[in-house]
């Protein structure tokens, strides 16, 4: 059987996540062969479009850094996305027990894997990295990927609408603590020196 | 107002002598709260539209944002938070002690009371009176006012605890109690002050000593008040609503001790890199970062106690709103003590990341919470369903979006000040205007405007849901039942 993910999940989610509920796919193939190269889209946008135009940040001049600090801010955020997914996805197996869940790994990697496509592809505004222009894009986006949350996890999971409903806002109570997270490590990173210079 | 204290006492006259529970005062109180909501809230909107077209103050005095904001303030915290937290304590300490209401007439002051001193401090606002003290700019005949209407909340609390029929007195108890004591505590020593006109008074303290005692103030009434009173609604109205016991009971009280223990030294986190002693600052982030411990303690019980008790939300939308804010409560509290951390404070201090975390919390949490709590009590209070449910489930998508939109505007915003504020140039320059930065914010604040626009749409909407759920209809009558002999006082 071919894999029950790919970017057709984009177009017919319900699908998809019906094909899941009959598949038992492997974490590390759905990782290798899917997730890895989906996750490498935000890095690599966010470094051709800061290298190209510099980072818009609503004042006058685009903030422009060297490519050597670019790679490292592109590792370090490609990096930081594979901890999230992985994390993610063992976090969502961790939580299936209390909602009655399939507990097969590669189900919830690929459950994640599907709800996340969405903000990994457009994540193509990167490549204009205006920030308001980015927060225009990606915060519909995001509520997209929070419906396909709430309607793809009991599909997936195969379990009642009602009790999905409880896990999806668990998984969405973790991922808001990983967004902030990520916003407070980076900002740390800052104030310690890598990236922007800043007067701290 | 007073013709209306008159009517409401006279027609609980004749349920003031019987022993049923002393609901008419609830009902009331849900309905300011309600009230207060939209007023606050409508405020909120309004001066957020001030911040995208600054000329909507038309250069008038009382319509400008310095007055404004602390109207919003003051009347989501203290009109709408505050009412509702009263409205809930009294529910539901009669029902957890099994007794009515103590005093039921000085209750009923204290009720009508609060709403006069919104209605006259929001004015005194407008009029420009301030202490110029955040989340504690009423001017000082507010300030005794309010002492001694807290006074009287507290006597008919704790009064009702004190003549209970159960021997143990439950969770959420303890945190009303908390919020009684804390709150009383913290405002008598934010205000003293020495007054000098009417509308006029100079704190007692001076310099650094002002700021250290009124961020003890204002991040414990953030503690005691919005997360302490709200987690006495959260344990009353979650097992309530999902019919079943709280998880981890062990677990509820320890974190009630470790939150109490360890929240009241939280506020310096306020003013980090000011001219306030190191290690005061170094002590307010380590404690803020272990207070981690009990909220996230306090998150993982209700959300266990839920997680059995899902065939409940086909039916009610109520518990929605309580699962939510779960979520929320789990990330402001996570938030809180990570911007508490000095080198990611250096950053998002004093930008509109705060404002976003604030909302986080207010919103997602706080207002959710209430939500929750009031959708479970209105049909109970006059023994009818909801007059939509469908109103009610377009309301939680509502106030879902508004809070989202609302999160990520402000952390887009706040992240992208902090930035610009600090950024240097080759000479060691600051590189960008404050004037010119605010000035590129404009954006994000129509986005904030949005979002703060939909979420009270989706409050009007629970307005009308409860008038037409609630018209012409009184509380119901409901007698304490027996009291099982094993937990008799």
């Amino acid at each position: 059987m071919t894999s029950p993910i790919s970017f057709r999940s984009l177009l017919s989610p319900t699908a998809t996540f019906k094909a899941l509920a009959e598949a038992t796919p492997n974490p590390m193939r759905v990782l290798f062969s899917y997730a890895i190269w989906l996750l490498l889209l935000p890095p690599a946008f966010a470094w051709l479009g800061a290298y190209a135009f510099g980072w818009r940040l609503g004042a006058e001049n685009p903030l422009l850094l060297s490519p050597a600090t670019l790679t490292l801010i592109s590792i370090g955020y490609f990096a930081l996305l594979v901890f999230g997914f992985v994390t993610t996805a063992i976090i969502s197996r961790w939580m299936a027990s209390t909602y009655g869940a399939s507990d097969s790994l590669g189900l919830h990697f690929a459950l994640i894997a599907v709800v996340g496509t969405p903000l990994a592809v457009a994540s193509v505004a990167h490549l204009f990295p205006h920030v308001f222009f980015n927060v225009l894009v990606l915060i519909p986006t995001m509520i997209w990927s929070m419906y396909l949350l709430y309607k793809g996890l009991p599909i997936a999971l195969r379990i009642p609408p009602e009790r999905g409903m409880l896990m999806a806002s668990s998984l969405v109570g973790w991922l808001l603590v990983a967004a902030v997270s990520l916003l407070g490590i980076t900002v740390a990173l800052w104030a310690s020196g890598i990236g922007p210079s800043l007067g701290v | 107002m007073e013709q209306a204290v008159t009517s409401a006492m006279t027609t609980s006259n004749t349920h003031l002598r019987d022993d049923s529970y002393l609901d008419d005062i609830v009902s009331r109180l849900v309905q300011f709260s309600v009230f207060w909501a939209i007023v606050g809230m409508g405020a909120g909107v309004y001066i957020a539209a001030q911040l995208v077209w600054p000329a909507l103050n038309f250069d008038t005095a009382w319509l400008s944002f310095g007055r404004l904001r602390p109207l919003h303030t003051n009347g989501v915290i203290f009109g709408f938070g505050v009412t509702a937290l009263m409205a809930t304590a009294f529910y539901t300490v009669q029902r957890t002690c099994h007794v009515k209401l103590f005093a039921p007439r000085l209750a009923w002051i204290v009720a009508y009371g609060w709403q006069l001193l919104i209605v006259l401090g929001g004015l005194s606002l407008l009029a420009g009176w301030t202490s110029s003290k955040e989340y504690a700019e009423l001017e000082w005949p507010f300030d005794i006012a309010i002492t001694l209407l807290w006074v009287g909340f507290g006597i008919v609390f704790f009064g009702t605890i004190a003549k209970r029929k159960i021997k143990p007195i439950y969770i959420s108890n303890w945190f009303y109690g908390g919020l009684i004591i804390v709150i009383a505590m913290l405002h008598i020593f934010n205000n003293l002050a020495i007054p000098v006109t009417l509308d006029k008074s100079y704190s007692l303290y001076a310099g650094a000593q002002d700021a250290v005692v009124q961020w003890w103030y204002g991040h414990n009434a953030v503690g005691f008040l919005l997360t302490g009173g709200f987690l006495g609604m959260l344990y009353y109205f979650l097992p309530k609503q999902a019919e079943r016991p709280i998880w981890s009971y062990r677990l509820s009280i320890i974190s009630f001790w470790a939150f109490t223990y360890l929240y009241i030294w939280a506020g310096p986190h306020h003013l980090h890199y000011n001219a306030i002693p190191e290690w005061v600052q170094s002590l307010g982030m380590v404690m803020s970062v272990i207070l981690l411990a009990p909220s996230w303690a306090t998150m993982i019980n209700g959300v266990m106690t839920v997680s059995g008790a899902w065939q409940k939300l086909k039916t009610d939308p109520a518990m929605k709103f309580t699962v939510l804010a779960l979520a929320f409560y789990g990330l402001a509290t996570f938030e809180g003590s990570m911007m508490a951390v000095r080198s990611v404070n250096v950053v998002s201090h004093f930008t509109d990341w705060t404002v976003g975390h604030v909302h986080s919390g207010a919103l997602g949490w706080n207002a959710m919470i209430t939500y929750g709590a009031f959708y479970f009590l209105v049909p109970r209070l006059v023994n009818r369903p909801l007059y939509s449910t469908r109103l009610a489930n377009a309301h939680f998508w509502l106030a879902l979006a508004g809070t989202m939109l609302y999160i990520m505007a402000m952390w887009a915003a706040g992240v992208s000040q902090g930035l610009l504020w600090l950024s240097m140039d080759e000479i060691g320059e600051l590189q960008y205007g404050f004037v010119d930065i605010m000035a590129s914010m404009t954006s994000y604040y129509g986005l904030r405007f949005i979002a703060g626009f939909i979420f009270l749409v989706g409050a009007v909407m629970m307005a009308y849901n409860f008038y037409m759920t609630m018209r012409s209809t009184e509380a119901v009558r409901v007698r304490p039942p027996q009291v099982d002999p094993a937990y008799q006082a």
